[in-house]
């Protein structure tokens, strides 16, 4: 297993690499000038020449990738063309209210989404599966954005029962930083409630049509020891691979979420970064990402050994 | 209590059988009284006023560094950091004596010395600042709180230039912050200002904060926009970037904010429903809608096609298009220059009030020997100014004949490609779609997108030497009349040549807590003054 694991490792290596030449080119390739950005409007054409070589910006592409790749495996991201700061320090800044938005999501989806998955393949052709099946349609369906407006609107403005937007570090109190995260998980785990459910009813209609299950009822097991003990154990495989590969649209959803709800987070930081054009901080986040998804799916690997004894590695 | 203070007590309650007691933040409401939390027009991204020179980083830059001068809403340049200043009887040598006891953020006092660190970088960057330095023959401290500065030819509008509010403004700061390069950032953010940077909670794109700097020292006279005494009433004031308007819109309504600078109009009609917030107009100088033609490139190349785009324009409909069924945000422009202030005129610019002539247009687009080349029109959808303005002008050229290629794409390509002179089909470009603040194009040493000289001329390079000299007649200028005169003759120029098209006038809303009180308007937020309760 450790070894296992070292060689899975090894290979973010390879990987990271790979992404971080396809993110440079891209970039390089991309239209837009960053010089032009700073320089503003009442800026004449020297001065923006003049920026675009004071940032480096000049620079043959080969030269450009090279200094920036060293600095990488130095662990220097580089620093931020327009704020001047470490893309680590405007990262540092930025995480925690993305991973604390993700984080609450996925609780969140798993403890809605399971639940329902198993309720709706437990009653399965009734209406309580159909209605089940409905709402995940609706998530699917309705963009995040939307329901994060519904969200404030019923919630924060009519009811003021939470706030609008904003965010408050954990370290300032648990319920303010849970209270400025609600309404948002709600908006973005829609998706994933939908996602998640849909796959746990889809598996678990699978697993509880299998003799061991006949035998279970058979042998009185009663009907909670079926579905959480011997069938949905089964049926975890694949939830938790829908769940490792829905982190992805968490991700991509946080970017919306934290725009509607003001959040301070990575998304909003990507965002803001690809409208400036600030090359080094697009490339830091990139790869972070990329970064975390790689170690996402290697912990989703290792658990199917906690629920599939077969697994070894 | 409200229904929010209920639930939170509720599952307090709850959480408290369950949990040890867990620390949360409190904000007494005699602080809450002294914060003042405002959502900005953009991000503020970068802290160096010089080195960046949008709109966003001036109105942050202003509660943490001074000018020497700054103008009031009459457009006059005042004494701000200055105490008295001699012009010598030939104009060319200006004594500046700063007022005593300014202090700078880290406690040291303000010295002539760091004035001239800063005018010396100011003016690397700024156009009237490059013109003094073009004729500059010495800018030295002659004690610690005078300095001079002696040119080789006059300058009349020194003060104008010292206390402009458009962009880069010339802020004072300590000399070893002044002597950063012009084209670098500056990395500390120490000024003199009526406010303090809080550095260590400032989150670029997210939040910055300032807070009261007790040691400084305001005028006597009551604050008037950039003059007159800056005297703080709030403590600390919170800038919270908000991207989304309906957000802001929301938090505003539900008193998480105080004060925002730019409701989008739309959002408007919602916000006075509100009985706690108010909207008011937010800068009476307000600002002038524009696209701008290739003067390099076929077909806007040739006089006749820029001109039947000017007879076809319906000014109307772009103001309709940015501002809805509000008429008291437009109005029609028959100039360049800002509505209501001393140089704005009309001169030369029936064509631009007249209306439509669509019969005029196509026949001069005729004339033209247009033979239905692409037409590039790049347009940032990102910016709703320019995305609203973007797709009238498409309409109104097609139905001119032109064949229209709408390059739609985000503000910062347009950045990239408008600078481009390569001809259209090979990266070029033929029109483009933008606006000015009003304060920015008040007169034409400030209003850089007025000038006709050609290669060295804003983005299009329209080449027209009348308007040239007709700026040149103005920097010479004795007096106001002969200012009017020569701006008279520059506006009637610019529209003959169509040097670019003005599409209107517009103005802008801003909206605050019904508890906010002295809220002005502004070419930017005026803070001083404003309070709480």
């Amino acid at each position: 297993m450790t070894a296992y694991i070292i060689r899975r490792v090894l290979a973010t290596i390879p990987v990271m690499a790979i992404v971080a030449f396809f993110v440079f080119s891209l970039l390089y390739l991309a239209p837009g000038d960053p010089a032009a950005v700073i320089a503003g409007d009442q800026a004449t054409p020297q001065d923006v020449e003049r920026i675009r070589e004071s940032l480096g910006l000049d620079r043959p592409f080969v030269v450009r990738f090279g200094s920036w790749l060293w600095d990488i495996i130095h662990g220097d991201l580089g620093v931020s063309i327009f704020t001047n700061l470490p893309v680590t320090t405007m990262i540092a800044q930025r995480i925690e209210p993305t991973l604390s938005l993700m984080i609450l999501t996925l609780i969140l989806a798993i403890s809605i989404a399971v639940p329902m998955g198993v309720l709706a393949a437990w009653k399965q052709g009734t209406w309580i599966d159909r209605a089940v099946m409905g709402f995940a349609v609706l998530g699917f369906s309705v963009p995040v954005f939307v329901v994060g407006y519904l969200l404030a609107y019923v919630f924060a403005l009519e009811l003021d029962w939470l706030p609008v937007q904003g965010y408050t570090a954990l370290k300032n109190g648990f319920f303010p930083w849970l209270e400025n995260l609600v309404l948002p998980a709600i908006a973005l785990g829609g998706v994933y409630i939908a996602l998640i459910a849909r796959i746990t009813r889809a598996t678990m209609l699978e697993v509880l049509s299998q003799d061991y299950i006949r035998t279970a009822r058979a042998k009185g097991a009663g009907q909670r020891s079926i579905l959480f003990v011997h069938a949905l154990k089964n049926a975890a495989v694949p939830i938790v691979t829908v769940i490792g590969i829905g982190i992805a649209l968490l991700i991509g959803g946080a970017v919306v979420t934290e725009s509607v709800f003001a959040i301070p987070g990575l998304g909003r930081l990507t965002v803001d970064a690809i409208l400036r054009r600030d090359y080094p901080v697009i490339q830091g986040v990139v790869l972070l990402f990329s970064f975390i998804y790689v170690l996402v799916n290697l912990a989703i690997d290792l658990l199917y050994t906690l629920f599939d004894p077969r697994i070894r590695y | 209590m409200n229904r929010r203070t209920l639930l939170q007590a509720g599952a307090g309650f709850g959480a408290s059988l369950l949990l040890p007691p867990l620390a949360a933040p409190a904000l007494s409401q005699g602080a809450a009284a002294r914060t003042l939390r405002f959502v900005p027009q953009a991000n503020l991204a970068n802290f160096d006023p010089i080195w960046g020179t949008q709109y966003v980083v001036r109105n942050a830059a202003i509660l943490v560094w001074d000018t020497l001068y700054g103008f009031d809403d009459t457009l006059t340049p005042r004494r701000q950091m200055v105490e008295s200043e001699e012009t010598s009887s030939d104009g060319l040598t200006w004594t500046f004596r700063l007022r005593p006891g300014l202090k700078w953020h880290d406690g040291t006092p303000v010295r002539a010395q760091d004035c001239v660190a800063s005018l010396a970088r100011w003016s690397s960057r700024d156009s009237m600042g490059l013109m003094l330095k073009a004729i500059q023959k010495e800018l030295v401290a002659v004690d610690d709180r005078t300095f001079r500065w002696v040119l080789s030819k006059p300058y009349p509008k020194m003060l104008m230039a010292l206390g402009k509010n458009s962009t880069p403004m010339a802020f004072m700061m300590p000399e070893r912050i002044a002597r950063t390069d012009p084209f670098q950032q500056i990395n500390e953010y120490v000024g003199s200002g009526p406010m303090r940077f809080v550095r260590n909670e400032w989150v670029p794109g997210a939040k910055a904060v300032f807070e009261r700097f007790a040691d400084y020292q305001p005028r006597q006279e009551p604050g008037n926009w950039l003059a007159g005494g800056k005297r703080m009433l709030v403590d600390r004031i919170e800038w919270t970037i908000m991207p989304d308007p309906a957000t802001a819109s929301a938090a505003l309504q539900n008193g998480e904010v105080d004060w925002w600078e730019n409701p989008i109009t739309d959002l408007v009609p919602q916000l006075r429903r509100n009985r706690n917030v108010r909207v008011d107009i937010a800068d009476p100088l307000g600002n002038i809608g524009a696209f701008r033609m290739n003067y390099l490139t076929a077909p806007f190349n040739n006089l006749k096609a820029r001109q039947a785009v000017m007879a076809a324009l319906n000014q109307e409909d772009y103001m309709r298009a940015l501002v809805g069924d509000d008429n008291n945000l437009w109005k029609k422009l028959g100039g360049f220059f800002t509505p209501g202030t001393p140089l704005y005129t009309e001169q030369g610019g029936d064509v631009l009030r007249r209306g439509p002539q669509m019969d005029l247009a196509k026949r001069l687009l005729a004339e033209s020997g247009y033979k239905g080349e692409p037409v590039p029109c790049i347009v940032a959808q990102d910016q709703p100014i320019t995305k609203a303005q973007g797709d009238v002008t498409a309409d109104l050229l097609k139905r001119i004949g032109f064949n229209v290629d709408f390059v739609a794409t985000d503000w910062g390509t347009v950045g990239q490609r408008r600078a481009m002179k390569n001809p259209v089909g090979q990266g070029g470009w033929s029109m483009f779609h933008t606006w000015h603040a009003g304060a920015d194009t008040i007169n034409p040493a400030v209003y850089i997108a007025i000038r006709g000289n050609g290669e060295r001329a804003w983005f299009g390079w329209p080449d027209v030497p009348p308007v040239e000299s007709a700026i040149a007649e103005w920097f010479d200028a004795p007096n106001l009349e002969a200012e009017k005169t020569a701006i008279g003759k520059l506006n009637a120029a610019a529209v003959e040549n169509v040097l670019y098209v003005p599409t209107g006038f517009f103005l802008t809303y801003q909206a605050w807590r019904a508890n906010v009180s002295g809220i002005v308007k502004g070419p930017f937020p005026v803070p001083w003054g404003v309070s709480k309760a």
